[in-house]
């Protein structure tokens, strides 16, 4: 066990808990942010994807030791000020079906539009490696145009 | 904003009476802070007055509408509640949606059991919960008729309200409800006209419920549970299917930072720890003894479909219509094929999990489940406890696809939760969840057909061999030997006009647990005849549209299905270097006809178009309907291109995303959908749309590249697409 220091959502946490342990588990585990998902714990599905000082990272990979110090955002940060509007096109897309893979896409495509405000559908395609087993892709990339050109 | 929290009946198991369950009334528990606290607001509904076990309203016009079904991304939650609100003339704006408890009024009306699968939710329920809602809505006037002191037949439900034109009156539903409530259910409620449907059909949408929480992630899945004192289960299984741990060395994680305690389950062993890491971290350090696995591989498994589709041992005639063994002894014009299917993974995205209590009083269970009624049987046997002492409440699911039918996962929660005296929250990891499925099957189908001199078959013979996927969901025992007639859906009343056709069935018996998966056996099945028709076409020099249009006879609403797909994709008008497949299915009382439109680029398949034009008799949402089509796509893409398991030292391989490969977005093509509502009874949905895809594609890529593909994933093949590997 050991103690670990970071900003989560804008507020300053402390953690003790083994320095092995994935943000993922951390954050859901220990400060009870639901929002972010556990779908393979390998990195590949996007399920679990947060911002770890602004860039889009997967949780379940990613230790808690090696964000001390660091700028955490979860879903329900992602916004401090009512929804943000991703989340707005993704509603009136109608985007998600099962909807547990939806926050970890939320995620990903605010770190894009962070990184490129007004992305092409092959830049969606290039970074938006997530996994939806429900198949919502092609809403998704629609919610993401939709919230660029807005 | 609305309510963030997700209403979770859970009975007071003291108090619990048969007339309570029967009613639904149960108190709620809300997650508020990912906290389960007793909720004031569902309380109030509790204390609402139910009409029936469909139906209540509370004195402030709430009304409470039970959903019977799990809510796995097929937008039942909002459908099935909205057909009930349509009926009964509520204003859609008061309702208020909860998931239903475990109880015989919520039983399918048919099968006498709850659970949701098999695209039966609407299609088996809807007359049911239209009838409920009608003869609420009725007492409803009644109740009106006496404070008005007019005949009921002068009086209206509308918009929450019941009217009296002629006086210009109105009373709200609220103050009617508990006068209603005491009049004598009618015994044949007037179900309105379609003509006066009000929130579904006729092409209308309502914005699914769950949507906003889903986006905020604030929905609560069965992961996202917490209740007091709840602690954390982790679990290995076996590494041989078969295999049991018998003995474990705990001495490495005894004094491991919060672990509780270990605890064998024979096939797999627990660590029950105050957080779920830890539990993981002492998983990994523990010395599991196992023995007895199986060792069969993929060259054993071949060898065994092999002997039985040689043998003549097993064999049980599923469908016999005319004499095809005549028609195909003259093998004059005789085309023969073997197509086989592979075996796949459900793989939900949220693995399966289940959290359980377990008191003085009973048990109670927090499950993503799709199998309510057998949880609550599961937890009941393994507890040794009446399973009315057994609490089910239903979370939303993270995915299903069959999966979650069964409760394996449920009871090992329970086990530990009694073994620790704790509520243990139980979840397996993405490779727990690979490991410990119970897959769909491999198929392998040996199909003959004699052409007439029309050049369409005068007879078909199919003799498939694959394991039971009815087994493990069925009421009624299904054993080798006998048909399982799920296993031959799409071969057996196929819909083309064929004389002598013959389906002979043999259940293969293998170590490898199985079971349904979306598509049950009409994905394989119609891979097999789609792409064999397909073969018949071209043996003919015949168009694949027309050759099917001609097969389909005089079966109007059918053709139109495929003639409208036919239209939308501009059949035989594709661009240059552009090749078309198309494929035709009677699934799920529904027709659905689908068009693959790719192209081949540096010897790797690029796919720019699925058209999927389906018939479910009436379209109830449009928006979702849609959604279901464009998911289901996405699915039968995944199993056309890439998705297999194979096994090797007695369990699979593939264990997790890096190796069971499905599509992401970079992979999805164009989507046209539409729809026709011809069919005269309304279908299924959640399973149709990945029908047709494997059949469509391999047809398009015989007509880009010649090759007939006779088993997919076309990967196996060495079909490459040109969407690279992008990750791992």
């Amino acid at each position: 066990m050991a103690t670990f220091s970071f900003t989560l959502n804008g507020a300053p946490t402390t953690l003790d808990v083994d320095p092995s342990t994935p943000l993922l588990w951390a954050l859901r585990d220990h400060l009870g942010l639901t929002g972010t998902k556990f779908g393979c714990g390998i990195a590949q599905c996007g399920a679990c994807t947060v911002h770890v000082n602004g860039e889009a990272v997967r949780s379940c990979a990613y230790t808690i030791d090696s964000v001390a110090g660091a700028q955490v955002t979860t879903i329900e940060g992602l916004t401090r000020d009512g929804p943000h509007r991703l989340q707005e096109e993704w509603i009136k897309a109608q985007v998600p079906q099962c909807g547990y893979c939806q926050p970890g896409f939320i995620m990903a495509a605010a770190a894009l539009l962070e990184a490129k405000p007004h992305p092409t559908p092959a830049d969606i395609a290039a970074s938006i490696t997530n996994i939806c087993r429900c198949g919502t892709y092609a809403r998704i990339s629609k919610a993401i145009l939709a919230a660029a050109g807005g | 904003m609305p309510a963030r929290e997700l209403n979770m009946t859970r009975s007071s198991l003291a108090a619990l009476s048969r007339r309570d369950l029967l009613q639904g009334a149960a108190a709620s528990f809300v997650l508020v802070g990912g906290r389960l606290v007793a909720d004031a607001a569902s309380a109030q509904a509790s204390a609402a007055t139910p009409l029936n076990a469909w139906i209540a309203i509370a004195a402030d016009g709430k009304v409470t509408l039970q959903c019977a079904h799990s809510e796995m991304g097929q937008g039942i939650y909002t459908t099935f509640a909205a057909i009930m609100a349509d009926e009964l003339e509520a204003d859609w704006s008061t309702c208020d949606i909860v998931f239903s408890p475990v109880a015989p009024a919520y039983r399918h009306p048919v099968y006498n059991w709850q659970f949701t699968g098999n695209a039966e939710s609407i299609r088996s329920y809807h007359g049911l919960i239209r009838k409920m809602a009608a003869a609420a809505r009725e007492m409803l006037v009644m109740a009106a008729a006496d404070q008005l002191n007019v005949p009921a037949s002068e009086l209206a439900a509308r918009d929450g309200k019941v009217l009296h034109k002629a006086s210009g009156r109105a009373l709200d539903f609220a103050a009617l409800a508990q006068a209603a409530a005491a009049k004598a259910p009618p015994a044949a409620p007037a179900v309105k006209p379609e003509s006066e449907w009000r929130l579904v059909g006729h092409g209308r949408s309502l914005p699914r419920r769950d949507i906003p929480d889903k986006v905020h992630g604030s929905a609560a899945f069965g992961i996202d549970i917490k209740v007091p004192g709840m602690v954390h289960a982790a679990v290995m299984s076996t590494p041989a299917l078969g295999g049991k741990a018998a003995s474990v060395d705990e001495a490495p994680v005894r004094d491991m930072a919060g672990v509780i305690k270990v605890v064998p389950l024979g096939n797999v062993v627990a660590v029950v720890a105050e957080h779920y890491w830890q539990a993981r971290l002492a998983l990994a350090k523990l010395k599991i003894d196992w023995q007895g696995g199986e060792t069969f591989d993929d060259a054993a498994l071949e060898k065994s479909f092999r002997a039985a589709q040689q043998g003549k041992e097993g064999w049980a005639l599923a469908e016999n219509k005319g004499d095809a063994v005549k028609a195909l002894a003259d093998t004059r014009h005789v085309i023969e094929a073997e197509y086989s299917a592979p075996w796949v993974s459900h793989a939900p995205m949220e693995p399966m999990n289940a959290t359980v209590a377990v008191t003085d009083t009973g048990v109670i269970v927090w499950a993503p489940t799709q199998g309510m009624q057998m949880t609550q049987i599961v937890v009941s046997k393994v507890l040794g406890v009446p399973p009315e002492k057994v609490t089910i409440n239903r979370t939303y699911l993270g995915g299903g696809f069959g999966r979650r039918l069964l409760a394996d996962f449920v009871a090992q929660a329970a086990l530990c939760a009694k073994a620790v005296g704790r509520p243990v929250k139980l979840i397996w990891s993405r490779e727990e969840d690979i490991k410990q499925d119970v897959y769909r099957p491999g198929f392998l189908n040996q199909v003959r057909a004699q052409l007439g001199n029309d050049g369409l078959p005068a007879a078909i013979h199919f003799k498939l061999v694959a394991p039971t996927i009815l087994a493990p969901v069925s009421p009624t025992p299904i054993r080798p030997g006998m048909v399982d007639a799920l296993c031959c859906e799409g071969l057996m009343e196929n819909p083309y006009a064929i004389a002598n056709r013959r389906v002979d069935y043999n259940m293969l018996g293998t170590p490898i647990p199985t079971m349904v998966l979306r598509t049950t056996g009409h994905g394989p099945n119609n891979f097999t005849v789609e792409s064999f028709v397909d073969e018949l076409a071209h043996a003919g020099k015949q168009d694949p549209h027309q050759y099917r249009r001609r097969l389909l006879g005089d079966n109007p609403v059918a053709r139109k299905v495929l003639d409208r797909a036919a239209e939308l994709a501009r059949w035989g008008k594709a661009p240059r270097g552009r090749f078309q497949g198309i494929a035709f299915a009677d699934c799920f009382g529904s027709y659905l006809s689908q068009v693959a439109e790719l192209s081949i680029e540096g010897g790797a398949v690029k796919l720019h178009k699925i058209v999927t034009v389906c018939d479910p008799g009436r379209v109830l949402d449009r928006i979702n309907a849609t959604s279901m089509m464009e998911g289901g796509v996405v699915w039968g893409l995944s199993a056309a291109l890439y998705s297999s398991l194979s096994f090797d030292k007695g369990h699979v391989r593939e264990r997790n995303f890096d190796r069971f490969r499905v599509v992401t977005l970079p992979d999805t093509p164009e989507l046209v959908t539409d729809f026709l509502e011809n069919r005269p009874a309304i279908g299924g949905l959640g399973e149709v749309g990945p029908v047709c895809v494997p059949a469509a594609i391999g047809n398009a890529l015989f007509a880009a590249t010649g090759v007939r593909h006779r088993r997919y994933p076309f990967a196996l093949d060495g079909v490459r697409t040109v969407y690279g590997k992008i990750f791992g």
